[in-house]
């Protein structure tokens, strides 16, 4: 227990510091910047070239509550404060909306999106690529080409293939957005049955990338443990092939964990550009819908909380990893 | 006399490597133990003792093939029966085996008892967890194992304890034989001295009717193996008791492997370090004649033409050379080179 | 060396990869000389034309006709009958002449014109049939008739002076032109894009330069890794720990999001193709550190290292003679696949608009945001955007299979 508890506590301490780190960074990248976004600001608001009034408030908002005329070191404290409080300023592209009123609405899409997609996925993934290695032969010869050039495409080029076969030609699921354009978000049958459609399609693409990915990561590790000599002397005491696979399997699933914290980063900015092709009100679209409306807010706040997101991801599944395998405490107790 | 436990007779098989070709590893090797025996066989790395003790236990996969010869265990000809047979009701119960990487025989994300349970359940031993972790308890203390080791895994084991747990597993249904690939040569001295007095108690307890002892280092099996048994390019070129072997070897190959270990026991090493030159010949494509004459120091161009045939001498012991004993006995004592005759008989 | 050569090409996935890779080069090298458009030439002046030859309709009426025995009424039949018009023939045979719907088949005009021909009766009085609609049904018959007796065409001159019409050729339905005879003909095998450009020219400019992209992040990240992992792993200790440290920072925090950061601080001024592809290479170097740091520390204390350096050899020297040799086949590794991660790359940072600021030149990624942004996507112009796709995929595919077969001749243990 004193191996685990030790495990837990670095484990914890180490994503705090990320954290903090992430933070800084989040708020220090785009100030170092030569074309800096915030000066730049400062810039349009002294200079009174506004284009519109409302612009113009957004941005003396921003800059009082962000003290951007303030010492660097002091915005920062503000920033903090203010971001603790959950409160990221006005969005310049949507205003009068507040920025985390906007996260706050698209985080939940992407992540009841993401999280599950990517889960099924991997789950998927791992189950094709442990059966691909202990079959073999045609089974495996005829897909593993296949899962190697699926795990090759793009998420968002796997959305598009998607959206064009079933949305354009077939026409059995729509084509964007997270629910009918025609409909209000609330808590009736026709609604949910909307977001259910919707949901189809960004979901499968995500899946199928991520099994695509993990089947071929499953498959040469499952190999690498059929090889290994606690098969072999299992085998020369007797023991039935169906109970040694399963010795292979959670051994190979090991790796498979570790290696989707190391990718979970990866994988879910390749999730967040599928989002974009289905207009999902997601972050990929708030993201998008930032860049191109120049709303400095919204965007560091969106790239804030992806990062928080991804943090949160990888912990836990580093946490979880330290209960499945032993390794970790007998490492500890050294 | 006591019964036959292991026979082997005219045992033919081959490996297949990652460039398709065929290796043929063990050829045409016959062999005998009996209850309470154990024997012990000897050879370089190469020449294919590894492949022997793998083809002895009678399960065969990719890439080891049997060809051909009988494997007989305690009078049940394993060699006829089909390989899930063999599988199911030899390996583990009827002939154990320890490999020779024993440091990653267990599974390492898993508890001994429960791998232990696993091994009952593929034997259809029906016992209660409580039963078999008793008896794993039981057995385990009387190989002077402790029983904290049953409820950890394998990282979390040293180096010895680890072989010497993979021997209590290996030996846990009281196999009729017990085939060991090298299992001290990966250790260290103390952990290697408690696996070799290990293996001797198991046969002295009965846990193990008879011993095939594999190793490189000829003198070691001296104080482990009633027999030995020497082994060259797939063949056995020569066997008789312990201590023949190690103040009597025949065949220049076994003398030269004899003199080429530096043994720390007395009495044993009196002769001059002499490594035997060259190396073993590739048995993709195994010389027509005797497969030792290329190194040989007594060879004559005979020896390359033509092979030689086991013979029998004295009380039982056999060697496989062209040479007479007679010969090979004065040609040692003289330390001269045979002139060109050979007698060939 | 020269015999891991030989085995790398005796890999068959590295030889596939191989093949792949080589051949988009040798296309993207061979095509420009071949095809000299300019490959962001505005051609079209519409969104998304079609894939196909497109030739001169001035042309094709004042070149030479030839007369060729082909009923081309058909193709006539199919430009008359919109969706509305088939509707309008489905509704009357099935609600006044007693046409069972499942005999109708709509995308066969033919069918249904032979279908119309029998059943339909211009004196048919029945409930619901107004005489508005039956005269409506009256004139779809005479269009369908007119059709199908493929009357002549006539081009006219308008007379100057009179302005009056005056006919000047006259175009039969048996009228044919030869393709070849027409000068003036361009063919987009892949249509035009949103801008009117010809997608496969664009395609392959863009794919020059998103290699030349990921070729620049690569050696970059390359450069960054190998030096910080040497020096991690050699120097080992405080260095050791700091650069470790920051590596798992690096690869915990999404390189995406720093991504996104820094392109859209830098301002759209600042950010053309070679600077994306220097922020990519700037955030991408953890992998190859990790890489290089774990090899070079399983190195530092083998036997020749230790005798360099207990024969007081420098320390560049010992980099150079004793590590760098054993570890340039994970270096390549790690470089191949970080060209194919920094194309990708650029290609996810176009799509939300962050990808180099311009119009002028074509990468992958851009091609993919200017088809989404004009709705290719939704639309079903498929061939802005899949060739794209398709392009990416084979590369990375390519460069993934390359590294694999490496790995495996490098990694005896991974052979399967």
């Amino acid at each position: 227990m004193k191996g685990y508890k030790k495990y837990y506590g670095q484990k914890l301490f180490w994503y705090l510091l990320t954290l903090i780190f992430a933070v800084i960074l989040n708020f220090v990248l785009p100030r170092l910047m030569p074309g800096n976004p915030v000066s730049a600001l400062a810039a349009r608001a002294v200079g009174g070239m506004t284009d519109s009034r409302a612009i113009e408030k957004v941005i003396n908002d921003y800059i009082q509550k962000f003290g951007i005329d303030k010492p660097i070191y002091q915005q920062f404290f503000m920033w903090l404060g203010n971001v603790l409080k959950g409160d990221f300023g006005v969005s310049f592209s949507q205003y009068p909306r507040p920025v985390s009123d906007i996260i706050h609405s698209a985080v939940w899409w992407t992540v009841a999106l993401q999280l599950p997609a990517i889960l099924v996925g991997w789950i998927l993934g791992n189950l094709l690529g442990a059966v691909a290695a202990y079959i073999r032969g045609i089974f495996d010869k005829a897909i593993l080409p296949i899962f190697l050039f699926a795990s090759n495409i793009p998420a968002f080029g796997m959305a598009t293939f998607l959206l064009f076969i079933f949305a354009i030609k077939l026409g059995v699921a729509p084509a964007s957005g997270g629910y009918g354009y025609d409909l209000i978000p609330n808590f009736s049958w026709t609604f949910a049955k909307s977001v259910i459609s919707h949901y189809q399609l960004p979901f499968w693409s995500i899946v199928l990338i991520t099994i695509g990915g993990q089947a071929v990561g499953m498959r040469s590790m499952s190999i690498y443990e059929l090889n290994a000599d606690y098969v072999k002397y299992a085998r020369f005491l007797g023991i039935k092939d169906s109970t040694i696979v399963g010795y292979v399997f959670r051994n190979a699933m090991l790796p498979q964990i570790t290696g989707l914290a190391l990718s979970l980063g990866t994988m879910i900015g390749g999730a967040l550009v599928a989002e974009i092709i289905f207009s999902y009100p997601g972050l990929g679209t708030t993201l998008l819908t930032a860049v191109t409306g120049q709303d400095y807010p919204l965007l560091s706040a969106s790239t804030l909380i992806i990062t928080i997101m991804v943090l949160i991801a990888n912990l836990v599944v580093e946490l979880l990893y330290g209960v499945i395998d032993p390794r970790v405490k007998a490492n500890q107790q050294d | 006399m006591g019964n036959v436990m292991l026979e082997v007779n005219h045992l033919k098989t081959k490996y297949i490597t990652r460039f398709h070709e065929d290796v043929y590893a063990v050829d045409d090797v016959s062999l005998k133990i009996e209850e309470g025996k154990s024997l012990g066989i000897a050879g370089e790395s190469g020449c294919g003792k590894s492949t022997l003790a793998l083809s002895l236990i009678g399960y065969y996969f990719a890439p080891l093939h049997y060809i051909s010869g009988d494997i007989i265990i305690d009078g049940v000809k394993i060699s006829d029966m089909k390989p899930d047979e063999v599988r199911k009701n030899v390996l583990g119960n009827e002939v154990a085996y320890i490999p020779q990487a024993a440091m990653n025989a267990l599974n390492p994300t898993m508890k001994i008892i429960r791998f232990i349970e696993d091994v009952m359940k593929a034997h259809n031993i029906k016992m209660t967890k409580k039963e078999i972790y008793d008896m794993a308890r039981e057995r385990f203390a009387d190989l002077g194992l402790p029983e904290e080791v049953l409820n950890k895994h394998a990282v979390e084991l040293s180096g010895g304890m680890k072989q010497r747990t993979v021997i209590a597993i290996s030996t846990i249904l009281s196999p009729k034989v017990l085939i060991a690939d090298e299992p001290s040569s990966a250790l260290d001295v103390t952990s290697q001295k408690m696996v070799i007095r290990m293996m001797r108690e198991l046969m002295e307890k009965g846990y193990i009717k008879s011993m095939i002892f594999i190793t490189h280092e000829l003198p070691l099996l001296y104080n482990v193996t009633d027999d030995i048994m020497v082994m060259y390019a797939g063949q056995i070129v020569e066997r008789g008791t312990a201590k023949e072997m190690v103040f009597d070897p025949i065949h220049p190959y076994s003398k030269g492997l004899m003199g080429s270990i530096i043994v720390p026991e007395s009495g044993v090493r009196e002769h001059k370090l002499t490594a035997i030159p060259g190396t073993p010949p590739n048995l993709k494509n195994p010389p027509k004649g005797c497969r030792f004459a290329e190194r040989c120091r007594y060879a004559t161009p005979t020896c390359s033409a033509m092979a030689p045939e086991i013979k029998e001498f004295d009380n039982g012991r056999t060697y496989r050379c062209l040479m007479s004993v007679r010969k090979i006995r004065e040609v040692y004592e003289n330390g001269t080179e045979p002139g060109n005759e050979t007698e060939s008989e | 060396m020269k015999n891991t050569i030989k085995q790398v090409f005796h890999s068959g996935k590295f030889l596939v990869g191989f093949f792949i890779f080589i051949l988009i080069l040798i296309i993207c090298f061979v095509y420009p000389l071949v095809v000299t458009h300019d490959p962001l030439e505005m051609v079209g002046s519409g969104n998304f034309y079609k894939p196909g030859t497109y030739v001169s309709q001035q042309e094709a009426v004042l070149d030479p006709f030839y007369t060729l025995n082909i009923d081309a009424s058909e193709g006539k039949l199919s430009l008359l009958l919109g969706e509305e018009e088939i509707e309008k023939m489905k509704e009357y045979l099935v609600k006044y002449a007693e046409v069972a719907e499942s005999e109708i088949d709509t995308s066969d005009p033919e069918a249904m014109v032979e279908l119309w021909q029998e059943r339909y009766d211009p004196e048919l009085k029945a409930k619901g049939l107004t005489s508005a609609k039956r005269k409506s049904y009256r004139r779809l018959d005479g269009e369908i008739k007119d059709a199908q007796k493929s009357a002549d065409l006539i081009i006219a001159e308008k007379d100057s002076e009179t302005g009056e019409l005056e006919e000047v050729k006259k175009i039969k339905g048996t009228s044919f032109v030869n393709t070849k005879d027409i000068l003036n003909k361009r063919t987009f095998l892949l249509g035009t894009d949103n801008f009117g450009r010809d997608v496969l020219t664009e395609l392959v400019a863009a794919t020059v330069v998103s290699l030349r992209i990921g070729l620049v992040a690569g050696i970059i990240a390359t450069v960054i890794g190998l030096l910080l992992g040497l020096l991690a792993g050699y120097v080992g200790g405080l260095v050791d720990n700091i650069i470790l440290f920051l590596t798992n920072l690096f690869t915990v925090i999404p390189s995406f999001i720093i991504l996104i950061l820094i392109s859209y601080s830098v301002g759209t001024s600042a950010r053309g193709v070679m600077m994306v592809a220097v922020i990519i290479g700037l955030t991408s170097w953890p992998w190859t550190t990790r890489a290089v740091r774990s090899q070079v520390i399983s190195l530092r204390n083998r036997d020749h290292v230790n005798l360099s350096k207990l024969s007081g050899h420098s320390l560049a020297r010992i980099i150079f003679t004793d590590i760098l040799p054993y570890i340039a086949s994970y270096v390549v590794m790690a470089m191949i696949l970080q060209i194919s991660s920094g194309i990708l790359a650029e290609a996810q940072l176009s799509m939300i608009g962050l990808g180099p600021a311009t119009t002028r030149t074509a990468t992958l990624g851009l091609m993919m945001n200017w088809a989404m942004q004009y709705a290719a996507h939704l639309n079903g112009s498929w061939w802005a955007y899949f060739p794209v796709v398709i392009v990416i995929a084979l590369i990375s595919f390519s460069l993934n299979l390359m590294n694999t077969g490496l790995d495996q001749v490098f990694n005896p243990q991974l052979r399967d």
